[in-house]
């Protein structure tokens, strides 16, 4: 095993440099000052301005020497900073991150749990009313786009306050503005908020996992070795739980790692409908305000992360499956 | 019926008592099984009886398609649940059709337990062979993790795995298929059943290693003295191997008799082809094994009265019409052959009201 998780700790290493290449290039292929130039260059005397203001950004030297000394400010913690508001990519980032950490982890950890126990239900006892009802949920919530389901569960979470006489649904922002509570009133005051945001992404990503872990389950249910299991006299429950739902997780598990970028897709939606001030915000302000460096720390941040979630499933999978550890 | 009195035996089952003293563990009777399929109702098995006796080998052998597997996994009760099973099969007197799935899974891999025809699929890939061995004693013996593993260690021992203690450990992709079968034989063994079924075991394996698969089989059969189903195409190891043989063709009994029998003197058209088709030293140089001609036919829509008059030489225009009857031949009475036209004399069928 130590062996195995060694080997694909070194092989992130080069996937992780071309993140930087991809997340330095996304941005410093597009040209920050088009509108400027455009308008600057009608003028008498433009392309002296368009010089000098092609200088100051340091969009005179080449590619090459741009992705270098990004990279070398990188490598000391200095990610530039904000050509709108001066604050430093880090400290902007470093605000922005724990907040959708948060909305991600919620809805990743719930929606895999839940996800898992409904496929393996669902399988075991195939076309049952609780199969065909999940069946239908996970179609109907697998249709919906984020921002619709979102919009929808905000109306509803409103309507519900109102009829209840008091706010228990949070709508707006990740946490109530100038908050004075102690921690546990804080993490209360957070636990409101976060429902609705992350029952939108549960709701979409449940119905995924759930359908792919019902199809998983009924292909292991069907192999051989379980039935060796049954021939063996081994109870039903313990045939299910030690030898199928272990195999029937290794391609959920997969399946996890690899839509883990649409998931951070739809939390960028999902905070936007409920106006969070997480990562989904900062990206939308850096594109709109064509503000470089953050998006370039963005799309690195989000980039890593992605790394690091692939290789986490890479060492579950390992964990699991003895002819991946061992090959 | 001059010989019916002397041995006793069962004209309806068409199996003779192997030993007068001996005991039938397993006992078939009019066995059917369907499967409800899109293109229509698969006869899989239609109406056969047999039995196991205490102690000895039996043969089931007979084309692809006859419906062996099926008959044991009705024994074994590991048919998909939507397969329709109707007659009896009892186990020491115990009737196992419609046994709650509880009783019966504390007969199965205790009292009956079975080794697979596929040793490359039937173990699970994620869990060690020792385990996946001592999970049985686990089970039924609540045997603790300890104990468990040494009596998986010792079982490998006995399959001819050498190193066991190291090996206990390793997972099935580590293991070639001859280790495997044999990982499955010390599986099947684990809690001494008392009948062992083997659906071709050998099959899906190398020639090579085939007859030492054979041998460990037989070796295992003798450390828990128990019974032996042994299914197979291959007529040649039915010879060196089993004790009495049943054939099986569509779904039916052809014959059924001790195997020295049957191979002397077989009265069924169909065992003779099998014979014929078997590659024996004896056979004198040049003169070429016959296949039977023609195939199985499909348990969809399969022929009126007796299934292999279609392809038989001697089939008259009886045949078509009823299904013979397995009765017994005249000059051996445990043997019994299913044929309008047999190759050695049968007894004539016993009417219906007079006493058997
Ligand atoms: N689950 C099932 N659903 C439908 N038909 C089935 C099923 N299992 C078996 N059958 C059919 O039942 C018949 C008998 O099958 P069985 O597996 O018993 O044959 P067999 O004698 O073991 O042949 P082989 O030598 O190829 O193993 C075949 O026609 C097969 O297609
Ligand atoms: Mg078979």
């Amino acid at each position: 095993m130590l062996a195995y998780a060694t080997r694909k700790l070194l092989i992130s290493i080069p996937v992780l440099f071309f993140a930087t290449l991809v997340a330095f290039l996304l941005v410093a292929t597009v040209d920050p000052i088009a509108e400027q130039r455009v308008f600057l260059l009608s003028q008498p005397g433009g392309a002296e301005q368009v010089a000098r203001l092609e200088a100051s950004l340091g969009l005179d030297k080449p590619l090459v020497e741009r992705y270098g000394t990004w990279l070398g400010d990188l490598a000391r913690g200095d990610m530039g900073s904000s050509t709108e508001n001066g604050r430093a990519v880090t400290t902007l980032l470093g605000e922005a991150i724990p907040v959708t950490l948060r909305l991600v982890v919620a809805a990743t950890v719930i929606s895999v749990v839940f996800g898992v126990a409904v496929g393996v239900v669902s399988a075991v006892r195939k076309y049952s009313v609780f199969d065909n009802v999940s069946t239908f949920f996970a179609f109907l919530f697998f249709a919906m786009p984020v921002f619709w389901l979102g919009a929808v569960l905000k109306d509803l979470g409103i309507r519900f306050n109102d009829w209840w006489g008091r706010r228990i649904f949070f709508t707006i922002g990740e946490q109530s503005p100038r908050l004075d509570a102690d921690f546990w009133g804080t993490w209360a005051d957070r636990a409101g908020h976060i429902i609705l945001p992350a029952l939108t992404l549960i709701l979409i990503q449940l119905a995924a996992t759930s359908r792919f872990q019902r199809s998983a389950m009924l292909d292991v249910l069907e192999s051989d070795y379980v039935r060796t299991a049954r021939a063996k006299g081994v109870p039903r429950h313990r045939v299910v739980t030690r030898h199928a739902l272990r195999n029937a997780l290794l391609p959920v598990v997969s399946y996890t790692g690899l839509t883990f970028g649409t998931l951070i897709g739809g939390t960028v939606v999902t905070e936007v409908v409920f106006n969070w001030q997480g990562m989904g915000r900062l990206f939308l302000d850096s594109l709109l305000d064509g503000d470089v460096a953050v998006s370039q720390g963005w799309l690195l941040a989000v980039g890593v992360s992605v790394i690091a979630v692939n290789l986490l499933t890479d060492l579950v999978y390992g964990l699991l499956d003895p002819r991946v550890r061992h090959g | 019926m001059s010989t019916g009195g002397a041995v006793p035996s069962d004209p309806a089952t068409g199996s003779a008592t192997w030993q007068p003293d001996s005991t039938a563990i397993l006992s078939v009777r009019d066995l059917k099984v369907d499967f409800v399929t899109d293109d229509g109702v698969v006869q899989a098995v239609r109406g056969v009886s047999w039995d196991v006796y205490e102690g000895e080998v039996l043969a089931i052998a007979g084309e692809s398609g006859s419906g062996k597997s099926v008959s044991v996994l009705a024994a074994m009760g590991l048919l998909p649940p939507d397969a329709r099973v109707s007659g009896s099969i009892s186990h020491r007197g115990r009737e196992l059709l419609g046994m709650p799935e509880k009783q019966l899974e504390r007969l199965r891999g205790s009292a009956m337990s079975m080794v697979f025809q596929d040793p490359m699929t039937s173990l699970n890939p994620v869990m060690s062979v020792g385990d996946q061995i001592a999970e049985g004693a686990r089970v039924h013996r609540k045997l603790r993790r300890k104990p468990a593993r040494e009596r998986a260690v010792e079982l490998l021992d006995l399959v001819g795995i050498a190193d066991a203690a190291r090996r206990v450990d390793a997972y099935p992709h580590e293991f070639s298929g001859g280790m495997r079968q044999r990982a499955m034989i010390a599986m099947a063994i684990a809690n001494d059943p008392d009948v062992l079924i083997a659906d071709e075991p050998t099959t899906a394996l190398d020639v090579t290693i085939q007859a030492q698969i054979l041998d460990v089989l037989e070796r295992a059969r003798q450390a828990v003295d128990s019974a032996l189903i042994l299914i197979t195409h291959d007529l040649g190891v039915v010879a060196r191997t089993a004790h009495r043989l049943f054939v099986m063709y569509a779904g039916r009994t052809a014959e059924t008799g001790m195997v020295d029998d049957v191979f002397e003197h077989p009265a069924h058209p169909y065992t003779a082809g099998l014979l014929a088709a078997i590659p024996r030293l004896d056979t004198p140089r040049g003169r070429r094994l016959i296949p039977i001609e023609g195939s199985p036919p499909s348990m969809l829509s399969p022929p009126p009265g007796c299934a292999f008059q279609p392809r038989c030489g001697r089939a008259s225009d009886l045949c078509p019409k009823n299904p013979p009857p397995p009765l017994m031949l005249v000059s051996v009475p445990s043997h019994y052959s299913a044929c309008h036209h047999p190759l050695t004399p049968l007894q004539t069928p016993i009417a219906e009201d007079s006493d058997v």
